[in-house]
This record gives structure tokens, sequence and C-alpha cells, in this order.
């Protein structure tokens, strides 16, 4: 029954995709970018996923997914490691001011 | 299949809204509701071990640090003075995208359905972690390790030179 | 993932676990361990590659891939020069025992991203480098330097989610990520499938490579942060992050045949973008680490103009270049390092005269500037003049042209920032600077040596690159 969602799958994953990118795309707070990863990682995810029932082969994308999701904690507290520190030197959130060097 | 899809529905219309969100806070519990979702459409697919893993991590841990980073940050720059409108005609163009792609991308969604394979002798989870993807462990370790040397580099106290 | 090499991951790996331990109390424990945790990993390395019976051997004994050999030197090279000279250096403002530890864990990450076997476990390896990078880039507490790792951080991860969509189109095709079921693949069915899974990993590759339409995050981070980071992160964070891993896909598009020509078109046209845009803005810039930053941008279009042919020469000037770029780019951040300890700036308006001041620092600066310029007999010129050829037989005689002519624009910059810095007319503010120690001048003349003796010493380098890396292209 799995392998007839695949199209299914796929769809919203571009959907997700398209609703992070956008987020990333347009804000200039640093949180919302961050949150606009977070949702492009999941549509990530989610192919992973779809292409191990397409293949029949749940159990390896199990194991990547297990990694990714190690990765994606990784990266969110590294990110807002660096956002608290941002804030604590430049006193803001906003990623227009950082374009203060030039070239 | 309704499940499934009703899962999907829930994911995208949480992720538009946690997009469109005024506060941080909000924007922060509609990524939880995102990842609860996620995690459910991981155990419809039969795949309980990343459940378990997107549900403790994704939808407890990630949401406790965005939480109290968000906390850290002052009220009055909480909401920077960015315009509206362009967070406002996100559904549409969601819409729009989901319209184009139901046009165009889904007959080759569908080809790829060509390339499914039959169901095979496949090693369980833990024969794949511990024995085929066995450096991958060295990898989560590095990572880990890294991680921790990160954080206390980013947040190291320095000294005050005399 | 290639076993015998392991150790050269797992000791700095475990290095970098012991020093908050060990360098607690004192912070000199710390310096030497690090010291000699690279030193002991470079002398065996070039045991192995400088070994007169493993060259006559092919390094049959040790490994299949004669690439990773080279990469795995590089990195000890450039880490080797990097620690010793913050050792030297001595800054009591950053924090040691985080510092040294993240270097450490790089060149882990480094190391095993190089010997990785398969696009997943090179994709852990190398988000394990991003991570550590982005603290390097903030050592120092710079305004700069975090608006630098800010920028990279938002463009990276993004580029993550196109490589793992890559990768989960790659699994519907083969059944797995590893190098040898994707060579099965395409030389069984080298069908659509398999080059649009191959191409979303090239673009995210791209994006995290610092290429020209997505390079805003590279000046800055490499002014902004601490100076012995940025010759780290310009000698071979970044290359190995993003450049190893495109010339690695470029040697899979290589067995399409024809078939790939998209893609080669593709790169063609951003390495010369990137070529461009790099040598005309490092023209106008007024400091001298931000110019090296650009010049480092244009060094990567001919590194990526060269794996784009799909050749195996193209590739082979490709992989010398990424070596050669190591030395050179190290060279002239760890100089512009000494300027900045002793002459306290680097703005290229104010210095002048240098050269009576520093004359070391000024003539290292001149080998590796013409090394990056392309002028013979330094190791630059060769793989410069191979690019061009592979260029010229592919028959991209534009490109080969423009190669050509945008190395003469470097050499114009170069010469400019020399005649700025060291040569010209004396600035009596800085009459007092003298020349920075023996110590710190060691790295720089290291590689300096290196230099002259890949480019005199080039019918050898050749032997290697065309009978160990070229003769087993893949696997």
């Amino acid at each position: 029954m799995m392998s007839y969602t695949f199209s299914l799958d796929w769809f919203f994953v571009t959907l997700i995709f398209f609703t992070g990118a956008y987020c990333m795309a347009v804000s200039r707070n640093i949180v919302k970018q961050l949150i606009g990863l977070e949702i492009i990682s999941k549509s990530a995810l989610i192919a992973v996923i779809s292409s191990g029932a397409l293949t029949n082969n749940i159990n390896l994308a199990q194991a990547v997914i297990i990694v990714l999701i190690l990765v994606e904690a990784v990266i969110v507290a590294t990110g807002l490691a660096l956002l608290v520190k941002n804030y604590r030197l430049n006193g803001s959130i906003d990623l227009e001011k950082l374009m203060s060097l030039k070239g | 299949m309704i499940y499934h899809s009703l899962l999907y529905i829930v994911i995208a219309v949480s992720a538009i809204m946690a997009v469109m969100a005024k506060k941080l806070l909000n924007a922060a519990i509609m990524l939880a509701v995102m990842s609860i979702a996620v995690s459910l459409l991981l155990f419809n697919f039969n795949a309980p071990w990343a459940g378990v893993f997107e549900l403790s991590v994704c939808a407890g841990l990630i949401t406790v640090l965005f939480i109290s980073a968000v906390s850290l940050i002052k009220k009055e720059d909480d909401l920077l003075k960015e315009g509206r409108i362009k967070y406002a005609i996100l559904p549409f163009l969601a819409a729009v995208t989901a319209i184009l792609s139901g046009i165009y991308l889904m007959p080759y969604f569908e080809y790829l359905t060509n390339y499914a394979r039959e169901a095979a002798q496949n090693p369980g989870v833990g024969e794949i972690i511990w024995t085929y993807r066995s450096v991958d462990l060295l990898g989560q370790l590095t990572l880990l390790a890294c991680a921790v040397f990160v954080i206390k580099a980013i947040f190291a106290k320095r000294r005050i030179e005399e | 993932m290639i076993s015998e090499f392991l150790s050269y991951s797992i000791v700095p790996l475990l290095s970098a676990l012991a020093i908050p331990f060990l360098g607690r109390k004192n912070e000199k424990i710390t310096e030497i361990l690090a010291n000699v945790t690279i030193l002991a990993g470079l002398i065996n390395i070039g045991y192995i590659l400088f070994n007169p019976s493993n060259h006559r051997n092919q390094y049959s004994t040790f490994t299949q891939d004669g690439f990773t050999l080279l990469m795995i030197f590089t990195i000890y090279l450039v880490a080797m020069c990097v620690v010793f000279f913050s050792t030297r250096m001595n800054d009591r403002k950053i924090d040691k025992n985080s510092y040294y530890p993240l270097i450490m864990l790089s060149v882990s990450a480094m190391c095993s991203m190089v010997m990785a076997r398969d696009f997943f476990t090179l994709y852990i390896f190398m988000e394990a480098l991003a991570v550590t990078s982005f603290a390097l880039i903030t050592t120092d507490d710079g305004r700069g330097g975090i608006e630098g790792a800010l920028k990279y951080f938002l463009l990276t991860f993004p580029a993550s989610a196109l490589i793992i969509i890559g990768l989960a189109l790659l699994m519907i095709v083969s059944g797995g990520f590893s190098f040898e079921h994707i060579q099965a693949q395409i030389i069984g069915a080298p069908d659509f499938l398999t080059f649009l899974a191959l191409s979303l990993i090239l673009l995210g590759f791209l994006i995290k490579s610092g290429m020209v339409p997505f390079h805003f995050w590279t000046p800055d981070a490499y002014q902004g942060s601490y100076s012995p980071v940025s010759a780290y992160l310009a000698g071979i964070v970044t290359k190995i992050s993003g450049v190893y891993a495109i010339i690695r896909l470029s040697m899979f598009f290589k067995l399409f045949d024809d078939k790939a020509y998209k893609a080669s078109e593709m790169l063609l046209l951003i390495g010369f973008a990137s070529i461009a845009w790099g040598a005309i803005a490092a023209m106008r810039q007024k400091d001298f680490k931000r110019m090296l930053a650009f010049s480092s941008i244009s060094q990567l279009g001919y590194i990526l103009m060269g794996a784009g042919t799909f050749t195996t020469l193209g590739i082979i000037a490709a992989i010398f270049h990424l070596f050669n770029h190591a030395t050179f780019k190290t060279t002239l951040f760890l100089n512009s390092a000494s300027l900045e300890k002793n002459a306290g700036t680097t703005d290229m308006k104010k210095l002048g005269g240098m050269e009576h001041n520093m004359p070391v620092t000024s003539w290292t600066s001149i080998i590796a500037l013409f090394s990056t310029a392309g002028v013979p007999p330094l190791s630059g010129f060769w793989s410069k003049i191979m690019i061009i050829i592979a260029l010229w037989m592919t028959g991209s005689e534009f490109y080969a042209a423009a190669a050509l002519i945008f190395s003469i624009v470097t050499l114009a910059y170069f010469m400019i920032m020399q005649k700025k810095i060291f040569f010209g007319k004396a600035n009596p503010e800085f009459a007092h600077v003298k020349e920075v120690d023996f110590t710190l001048l060691s790295p720089v003349l290291l590689m300096s040596a290196i230099i002259i003796a890949a480019g005199v010493f080039f019918p050898y380098v050749y032997d290697y690159l065309a009978n160990t890396i070229a003769t087993r292209m893949v696997i």
C-alpha cells in the first residue's frame, strides 16, 4: 500500500520545501530564518523516508534519518548559540544590520 | 491513505502558520506541532525508530532550545518592523506552488514509481547501523564532540586584557 | 572508509577530547599536545608519501586512491603550519582550551571526509566540519567574524537539504549511497534520474564552496576572523568542505561521457564567473585580508573549470591546483597575520615600504603571489597550464583564453598589493616595525620551499598525478 503514496509524498515535499525557502528568502529576522531552515530539513527528511518506502528498504532510510535528526539538533544548537552571541555583541536579531561590511 | 493525507495537510498548514506567526514563541510552538505530525507520519511509514527519535529530539529538545533562545531576546526586539504583506501572501503563493507542482511535477513523480523494488530480505535497523553503516557512528561521535566544543567556544569566558 | 588510514582521523579526535582535561591547569600542555598530534600525523603521512619503495609500487600496498593520500597530506601540512603559528603567536585573548580542540576536531572531520567511500558518510563529516568552522570564525569575538559566520550558516544549511534530496533520489535509483553502487549504476544504465540526483548534490556543494552567486559570506568570514584561522579556513577548510566533493563528483560525471555536457557547461560558466568577479573585486579592495579572500574566490574558479572539463587531465590539474592553492594561500594569509601582529593593521592605504622592515615576509609573499599568478617555474604555473590545456582540448577555447587573461589580471592586482604594502614610500609611522621572529617565519618558509620544490621537480609530481591518481580515477 505504501509505495502508492510516493507521488503524494513528493508533492508535499515540494510544497513544504517551498514554504521554508520562502521564509528564508523574505525574512530579516534570524530566528525566522532558523525556523525556515527547520522546515526545509523536515521536507528533506520526508523525501528520504518516502524513497525508502518505494524501494522497500525502510530500514536503511531509518538508519539515515536517525543520523539526520542528530545533525539537525546539532545545527540548531549551533545556530541558536551564534544568534545569542550576536544578540549580545550587536544587540539585534536583524539580518539587515549585519550588512555593515561591504565589498 | 486518508490518515496519511491528513497528516500531510497538518504538516503543511503548521509549516505555513509557523512562517506567518507574529510572535516568535508561537512560531516555535507551530514548529513543535509540525514535528509531532512528522513523527506520526514516520510511524505510519512503519518506521518506529525514526519516529521515536523525531518525537524526542525534534519535538522535544529542539523546541526547548528554540523557546529558551527566544526568551533571552527582549520583547521590543521580538517583532522586527517588517512588512506583513510578504507573510500574508504566503498561503496564496503556497496554493499556486501546489497547483503548479500538481500539474508539472506529478507526472514525473508518477514515473518515478517505476523504480519501485520488490521486498527483499533486508537486514534490521540495528544490523544496518552496527554492521553496514558503522562508520556513521564515528561520524555521530565526531558531530557530538564538535557540538560540545562549539558551544564551549562560543560562550567561552574571555580574559580581560590588563 | 579506508580503514588503514582511520588513525589519521581518530588520533586528532582523541587528542581533542583529552585537551580540556590535561590542559586545564597549564595551557602549555594544550599547545604541546596539539603540536605533537599534528606533527606526528604529518611525519607519518609524509613517510608514506615520500618513501621511494611506496612510490615504486605506486602505493598499491596502502590504498586504491592517491587523491585521498594527497589530501590527507595537504590537510596535515596546513594544520601544522597554522597550529605552530598560533602557538608562537601566543595571543592571550583567545581561549586555548577550546581553540585547539576545535582545530583538532576539524582535522579529524576533514580526514574522515576525504576517506569516505559513501556520499552519506561524506555528508555527515562535512556537517561536523561546517559546525566547527563557525566556532573558529568567531574565535576572537570580532564583529566581522560573527557576521561572516551567520551568513555562512544561513547559506550552507539550505544547501545541505538539496544534498539530502539528491541522496534520496540516489537511494531510489541505486539502493545505496556508496561510490561503488553509483559507479556500477552509471556504467550499467546511465539514465536521467542518476544524472539529476548527482546534479542536485553538485548544486549543494557549489553553494557550500562559495562560488560566485553564493560568495557573500567568504570575504566577511576571512576578514573578520582571527588571523591564523583565516589562513586555516582559506587554505584548507572551505576547500575540503566544498571543492573536494565537486572534484569527486566530476569523476562520476566523467563516466557519463557526452551525456553530461550540460553539467559541464554549468560548471565552466560558474567557474568563469568566479574567476572574473573575484579578480575584478580583488582589484578594488583596500584591505590585504579582504583582497586575499576575493583572490581565493578567483582561484576556486580555476579549480572548478579544471574539474568541469570532465577529462582526466582536467581533473588531475584541478587536484594539483587544490594542493597549490593550499600552499600559496596559507603563505599569504600567514604573512597578513604577521603584518597584523607587528604593524597592527592590514590596511593597504596606511602601510608602505615594509620591505626594509620585514624582508622575509615580503619575499615569501612574492613567491606565493607569483605562484598564484602562474609565473614559471613555480608550482602554480604548472597547474594553471594544465587547466588551460584541458580546456583547450575539450573545445572550450573561450574559457581557455579567459583563464589565461585573468591570470594576468591576478598578477596585476598582486603587484599593486606588493607595491602598496612592501615597496614604495615608507610610512614613518611604521619605521619602528621589526620582522617577526624566526619561529613565526618558519611555517611560511616551509610553504615557500614546497611551492618552489613542487614547481622545479614537477616531473615527479606529474608522475604521481598521472600514475597514482589518474589511472585509478574512481573507487
